[in-house]
């Protein structure tokens, strides 16, 4: 499974809509993720990859894309490490 | 007053009140272990800020709704430094929902941060504070006894938070350890502009005797002071520092924070 993949199912689990209707366009208002689920969505995340998404970050995350986007990124740079 | 060579573990100390009384035991002479979880980089400035008042300071990410992690934090003090003299239970969080939004996740969230947290931080401290006694001094909130707009849960969790202290006192007075919280009004910080609007602050303002709204500093004050042996005989205790808001009228017209 891809990173992306595995992003959408977490958000995906947590935010109880289907994996289905995420797109990289779609924005956290429009999958009605809360602040507790974006919270709880970065904490799943990072567990899972074992990396860090500091808030000063994740604010920067205009919709779905962008959180892939610096999952991708940070694992990356996790590989190379 | 001063804390020379004790090592004081601050919850949630990147930011707000937690880091006004990171620093304010720090200028007491206080080592600081700085506990974060989504705010790193304020948590290692506020790291950088203790070290030039000439103390040590740590910096431990971690979620303390997480037991695991509680755990990490204290296997990390007790491997560095053996020991430790004061915890302050102050990270915390929540959602500001009426009633009928509060589901079991933001029920068990915000109860695990700001309640259960205490439990499993004071019974991993007591075992590292046992010989020579300590402080524990956790943060409350009016809200565990008025009625907030949109702080159910979050009232609720610091009524089991001050509960559990008065619980804390009597169990760990044996070994010499005080245990204390203090209750704030709402206190201008970036948490209280996350969660409320900015008419919250307006209102704070009109409602508090004092004329302002508290400021982190104020806490961390009184905070410093259950931490030194001038407050040896405060046990159990909620210090509420609000500026006179809760004694007044404004705050029984749901005001206040």
């Amino acid at each position: 499974m891809t990173v992306e993949e595995q992003v959408r199912e977490i958000v995906a689990r947590i935010t109880r809509v289907d994996k289905g209707i995420i797109t990289r366009q779609s924005t956290f208002k429009e999958i009605k993720a809360d602040s507790l689920d974006i919270v709880q969505a970065l904490v799943a995340v990072e567990e899972t990859f074992g990396i860090e998404i500091p808030d000063e970050e994740a604010q920067k995350f205009q919709n779905f894309g962008d959180f892939v986007s610096y999952v991708e990124n940070q694992v990356a740079r996790k590989g190379k490490a | 007053m001063s804390l020379d060579g004790k090592l004081a573990l601050v919850t949630g100390s990147g930011r707000g009140i937690g880091r006004a009384i990171a620093l304010k035991l720090a200028s007491q002479g206080a080592d600081v272990v700085v506990n974060y979880f989504r705010h790193r980089e304020s948590a290692e400035q506020t790291a950088r800020d203790i070290l030039v008042l000439g103390v040590k300071a740590e910096v431990i990410r971690a979620n303390v709704g997480d037991p695991a992690k509680v755990d990490e934090i204290f296997d990390t003090i007790g491997a560095k430094f053996g020991r430790l003299d004061i915890l302050i239970n102050n990270a915390a969080s929540g959602v500001g929902r009426p009633i009928a939004d509060i589901d079991v996740k933001a029920w068990e969230w915000t109860m695990d941060i700001n309640a259960r947290a205490l439990l499993l931080c004071a019974q991993r401290a007591a075992k590292l504070m046992a010989g020579k006694g300590g402080k524990i001094v956790s943060m409350s909130s009016l809200g565990s006894r008025f009625a907030l707009p949109n702080y159910t849960v979050v009232g609720v969790s610091k009524a089991a938070l001050e509960a559990l202290t008065r619980y804390l006192a009597i169990e760990l007075a044996p070994l010499n350890i005080c245990v204390n919280a203090v209750a704030a009004s709402a206190v201008e910080t970036e948490a209280l502009k996350f969660y409320f609007k900015e008419g919250l602050v307006k209102d704070s303002q009109q409602a508090t005797p004092a004329g302002r709204m508290v400021v982190p500093e104020d806490v961390a004050s009184v905070v410093a002071f259950l931490c030194s042996e001038e407050a040896y005989m405060i046990r159990g205790q909620t210090i509420v520092v609000d500026g006179g808001t809760s004694v007044g009228l404004f705050a029984l017209a749901g005001k206040g924070g």
